[in-house]
């Protein structure tokens, strides 16, 4: 790994002047599973002078809960949510999503706003750089998506455009179908907003001197029923071939709302509205899931080598409302 | 068995356990030599291309900086069979191929001074597929192979070294046949071996013909019989450090060996050129890719009449070792299917990817997984069990092959169909085979099914080993052999056999470092040898030594040697145990007695391992799990229990049965880019995804090693892929025939999806 500096940030709003000191070259860390192998890799042409350090932040990985709902930091582990009681009771779609990130191991490093905000997966743009050089891509700026004529059985079967790298995250999905918002805080103060809106097809919404502080997560209701199946090929450590979050409202064995989210197939969490338009109203039988299954993948447009994932993903809503494995 | 031994058998410590756990173990990376440089390879962006300009001026000025090499001024030495591979050349033809060396104090200089090379290239057409390649048209990699083959008929591995199999009437055996299997089968996924620890050499040179290496190896002398013919015949010392396993791979590192050397020869200095996980992935060495096109012909009873074809064998870039894997892979073929019949001819060819090299399964996995397939539409056709016809095909005693080496062999070993029924009853076989492509179980969407493969290896006695047993005065004995450790435990096995012999004390035996210097030959642990070829020159020199000292002793204590024995460090007259003498008093404690041992090479006792795997496919997700595996083999007098049940645990792993579910080198043919050079990207099992697993061992002593036994550990990987193959086939009652069996592989063979 090249050389940086590395400095601690006592509060976020050192930490975002930090960010703004070092004009571009500064990079945040908290737990570091995602950012030193990005750094060790070299995949980027920019390499930062220095990272800043939040995890020595107090009190930004705290875990509340409330009457109103759950407060996490943004620095929580995702070991913690993972085994965190309250978590587990009221939030299970979140709790299974932190306990299905790679290894023990990673998870007691990794925290949940590093899971947010993490990079894609995509091999062509993780190719080391010492093994030939990085290859330049869309996603850096120059270059096309390799992924489009090449080996693309990762990638995006949905909402792909000029980068078809997927939203790795598997909180994400999960945190969205629990309609959180997230909390950043930058040089202009905080921000809330939807986490639905944090995601953008190259990435997220944080400016240059922002950072994610904190998320928020409204109480569920008494006849919330929640789902969270991820598909790997391997139990742990993969990242999602494919993965579906689903909160759903039941009242009389009726389905009265529902949020369904699709990890791994899209750039961002991919919001299953269809799916969700056709269960709404009705009792969750076969056909309704079978149906549903099929909106859920309605427009998908498969790359040469990623038309598998929309079988794993009719299979995984069918499995999430009918509750099977 | 009957016979009763005192360390034989029996689990005991690994010496190097402690040494290992508490961190003390030194690796390669552990090792520093004063004033030891980095060395740091540029490597190609390239599948292929021409080096029209490479300017250094820029890299050498930067601070730190001893030494850049190109294809202008870097020793003239080659690798390659026969002898082709540059150190650096003006051409480059995979993306990762060498391309500039540099030395510099410190790591980070090396990778800076990598950075200010300057390189101009002209991009070349690469080809990746084996059948392209062999076209008068195709990209050509080298100019002395056209057509992109490279010869088969070398001297390198014997006298006539096997490059086919050909013996009988092939047309007089179809004619006889009442089924006959057909097609072009490939096993081309060209997994990895990834053993944890990546390649890395330290090379010093003591004077301009005298070169020292050290290493990881899992053979050490390989660094020396093996590199001095390709680098002028310097005297080369290797040594190896103990090794974070290897799977064949790290037998030797001729790449990152020749850079050091190369690297040291011009600094003057010690270089350590360490490889990066990457490095490891995408420019060390791969297994060979396989395609088989051709046909077998079997009787109603499952008798094999004939086998003929074409065995395609891709070796990407170079190979030090495709012949010799290519000369094996035709004996085990003949071990597998008893046959009168054969016309087996190869090719070896050159594609722009990363090397080939040695790996765990050595040509036979690589040759039988492609031809699976082809066997089991025979087999399918015939709706014969397959257990029933591996028991009745496999080498029996009395039966003859051609060997690697090109000679005749008649096979002395034993019968293994024992240890087939025992496998198949502990996996309830019977109950579970339901026929072909007829599923075990159903439960919804998950359909169960299960296969068998079957392997067996004569390299069990290959090659030459030697060793000295030294008695010293104080009731100790050194092994001096040069066995290096890459996780087997060997050892501290052959420790064992020499304490046995000696009945002397397990701690109280011990063995020289692997050091070319100070010990005599030994080819290494490779093909399973440890066991029969290492432990009987080690064996040899312990009874050696015994004799002596019993020789010695007779003038002190009066008596025949033949009426002497020796335990514990002393002898005694046999009718007379209660007075012993120490051997401090026979040799007086300013002398030593050495014995010698030396086995030479003997191709007639081949082992044997079935495999039965139960699979479970989702035939909506298309996900295979494995879920139950029992191997069985019959090891003869088993040395060291839990040693041995590691090796056979190593079935996953290692480029083996999971190169049929999930594990493959990926590469974006577009631009040769291999892309998963990554643990999570390439998908190695991990401890949570583990099968229940069991060995069934049995011990049918073999007469030609004085313990009886016969190593195993090697082949645990290779029946493991076909038998994946059967089972998921079997599973989804469709004919499977792609490794790796990805979910989009069986969601396309069930016509979910479509064909890309």
């Amino acid at each position: 790994m090249m050389p940086f500096d590395h400095v601690n940030a006592g509060s976020p709003g050192e930490a975002v002047d930090l960010l703004t000191s070092y004009g571009g070259k500064g990079r945040l860390i908290a737990g570091g599973t995602d950012v030193l192998g990005i750094l060790k890799d070299r995949i980027l042409p920019d390499y930062p002078d220095v990272l800043i350090n939040l995890k020595t932040i107090p009190g930004m990985d705290s875990i509340k809960e409330s009457g109103e709902g759950l407060n996490i930091g943004a620095l929580a582990k995702l070991a913690d949510i993972a085994s965190s009681p309250e978590i587990k009771a009221e939030y299970p779609a979140l709790s299974l999503a932190a306990e299905s990130v790679a290894s023990p191991e990673i998870r007691t490093m990794a925290t949940i706003g590093g899971n947010l905000c993490q990079d894609v997966r995509c091999w062509y743009y993780r190719y080391p750089h010492h093994m030939g050089g990085r290859m330049l891509c869309f996603r850096k700026g120059v270059g096309p998506c390799y992924a489009v004529k090449g080996d693309n059985r990762y990638h995006a079967v949905m909402g792909g455009k000029k980068c078809f790298a997927v939203c790795p995250s598997d909180t994400a999905i999960a945190l969205c179908a629990l309609q959180a918002k997230i909390s950043i805080f930058g040089g202009e103060g905080t921000r809330t907003l939807p986490l639905e809106k944090f995601f953008t097809p190259m990435g997220n919404v944080l400016r240059s001197n922002e950072l994610v502080k904190e998320i928020l997560i409204p109480k569920p209701t008494q006849e919330t029923r929640q789902a969270f199946i991820k598909f790997t090929e391997r139990k742990p450590v993969d990242f999602a071939v494919a993965s579906i979050a689903c909160v759903l409202e039941i009242l009389g064995g009726r389905c009265m709302d529902a949020r369904i989210y699709l990890g791994g197939v899209a750039p961002m969490p991919w919001h299953a509205e269809a799916a969700e338009r056709i269960i709404k109203g009705g009792s969750l039988d076969d056909p309704t899931a079978e149906e549903a299954a099929l909106a859920s993948v309605a427009g998908a447009k498969p790359l040469k080598g990623n038309a598998y994932k929309i079988e794993i993903v009719k299979a995984l809503v069918k499995r999430a409302l009918l509750r099977r494995q | 068995m009957a016979t009763k031994y005192r360390f034989i058998g029996k689990a005991t410590p690994r010496k190097d356990a402690l040494e290992i756990v508490q961190g003390k173990a030194q690796f390669i990376d552990d090792v520093k030599r004063p004033g030891m440089l980095c060395g740091k390879v540029l490597r190609s962006p390239y599948p292929h291309a021409g080096i029209l300009k490479i300017d250094t001026t820029k890299a050498e000025a930067l601070p730190g900086v001893r030494a850049v090499l190109t294809y202008k001024n870097v020793p003239d030495w080659k690798g390659g069979v026969p002898r082709h591979v540059k150190v650096l050349d003006n051409k480059v033809r995979f993306v990762g191929d060498g391309v500039a060396l540099v030395a510099a104090d410190t790591e980070e200089q090396a990778n800076k001074a990598l950075e200010q090379i300057e390189v101009v290239y002209e991009e070349l057409p690469a080809v990746y597929d084996v059948e392209e390649a062999i076209q008068p048209d195709a990209p050509q990699l080298y100019e002395e192979f056209p057509r992109n083959l490279v010869p088969t008929n070398v001297k390198v591995f014997g006298p006539k070294t096997l490059s086919n199999v050909v013996m009988g009437d092939v047309d007089k055996g179809f004619k006889e046949a009442d089924f006959i299997g057909e097609g072009t089968y490939a096993y081309e996924n060209v997994a990895n071996p990834l053993p944890l620890e990546p390649p890395g050499v330290i090379a010093e040179w003591q004077g301009p013909d005298q070169l020292t290496v050290w290493s990881a190896t899992q053979s050490a002398s390989w660094h020396r019989f093996i590199m001095v013919s390709k680098m002028g015949f310097p005297d080369i010392r290797a040594i190896s450090t103990h090794c974070g396993g290897s799977f064949g791979s790290k037998n030797y590192s001729a790449q990152p060996l020749f850079y050091a050397a190369a690297l040291s020869k011009v600094t003057g200095k010690p270089v350590k050129v360490m490889y990066t996980k990457e490095e490891q992935f995408g420019a060390f060495v791969l297994r060979l890719g396989s395609r088989f096109r051709g046909k077998v012909g079997i009787k109603k009873d499952g008798t094999v009449t004939a086998v003929s074809g074409e065995w395609f064998v891709d070796t990407g870039a170079f190979s030090d070792m495709a012949q010799a894997q290519v000369a094996v892979g035709c004996g085990e073929a003949q071990l597998m299917l008893r046959c009168a019949n054969w016309d087996l001819q190869t090719k070896l060819v050159l594609t722009n990817r990363s090397a080939s090299g040695v790996v765990r399964g050595f040509g036979g996995q690589e040759l039988e997984s492609a031809f699976h397939p082809i066997l089991s539409i025979a087999m399918e056709q015939a709706n014969l069990d397959p257990v029933e016809f591996f028991k009745k095909n496999y080498v029996k005693p009395g039966d003859g092959y051609y060997w690697r080496e090109g000679n005749w062999w008649v096979c002395r070993g034993k019968d293994y169909s024992k240890a087939v029924v025992e496998g198949a009853k502990a996996f309830k076989w019977k109950d579970k085979w339901k026929g072909w492509l007829v599923p075990t179980a159903v439960d919804g969407s998950k359909r169960v099914g299960v296969g068998v493969g079957v392997h067996g290896n004569a390299d069990v006695g290959e090659d030459d080993s030697e060793a000295y047993v030294r008695l010293n005065p104080d009731g100790t004995a050194v092994i001096h052999a040069c066995v290096s450790e890459s996780g087997m435990g060997q050892r501290s096995s052959l420790c064992k056999m020499a304490a046995e012999v000696l009945q002397i004390p397990l701690e109280r035996v011990d063995m020289t470092p692997p050091d070319t210097l100070i010990n005599p030959f030994d080819f290494g642990l490779v093909g399973s040898r440890g066991t029969y070829a290492v432990g009987s020159a080690v064996i040899a020199a312990a009874e050696d030594a015994r004799r002596k000292i019993l020789e010695v002793a007779s003038s002190v204590l009066h008596a025949p040697p033949e009426e002497l024995e020796t335990t514990d460090g002393k002898v005694y007259v046999k009718t007379k145990p209660d007075s012993p003498v120490p051997w401090s008093r026979i040799t007086g404690i300013m002398q030593t007695c050495t014995g010698f041992g030396r086995f030479t090479p003997d191709y007639s006792v081949p082992n044997f391992l079935i495999l039965f795997v139960q699979v479970e496919v989702d035939i909506e997700t298309g996900k295979v799990v494995l879920q139950h595996v029992v191997a069985a083999t019959d090891a003869g007098q088993v040395i060291d229990p839990p040693s041995l049940e590691g090796q056979i645990y190593g079935s996953f792993g290692s480029a083996g049965t999971d190169t049929a579910i999930f594990e493959e080198s990926v590469t974006d043919r577009k631009n040769g880019h291999l892309l998963n050079m990554n643990m999570i990207d390439y998908k190695w099992r991990t401890f949570s995804d583990l099968p229940e697993f069991r060995n069934v061992i049995l011990e049918t002593g073999i007469p030609s090693h004085r313990f009886k036994a016969v190593g195993v550990g090697e082949i645990a990987t290779s029946p493991g892929p076909s038998a994946v193959l059967m089972a998921a086939s079997n599973a989804v009652g469709k004919r499977l025939c792609e490794y790796p069996l990805t979910p989009e592989k069986i969601l396309k063979a069930l016509g979910k999806i479509k064909g890309a």
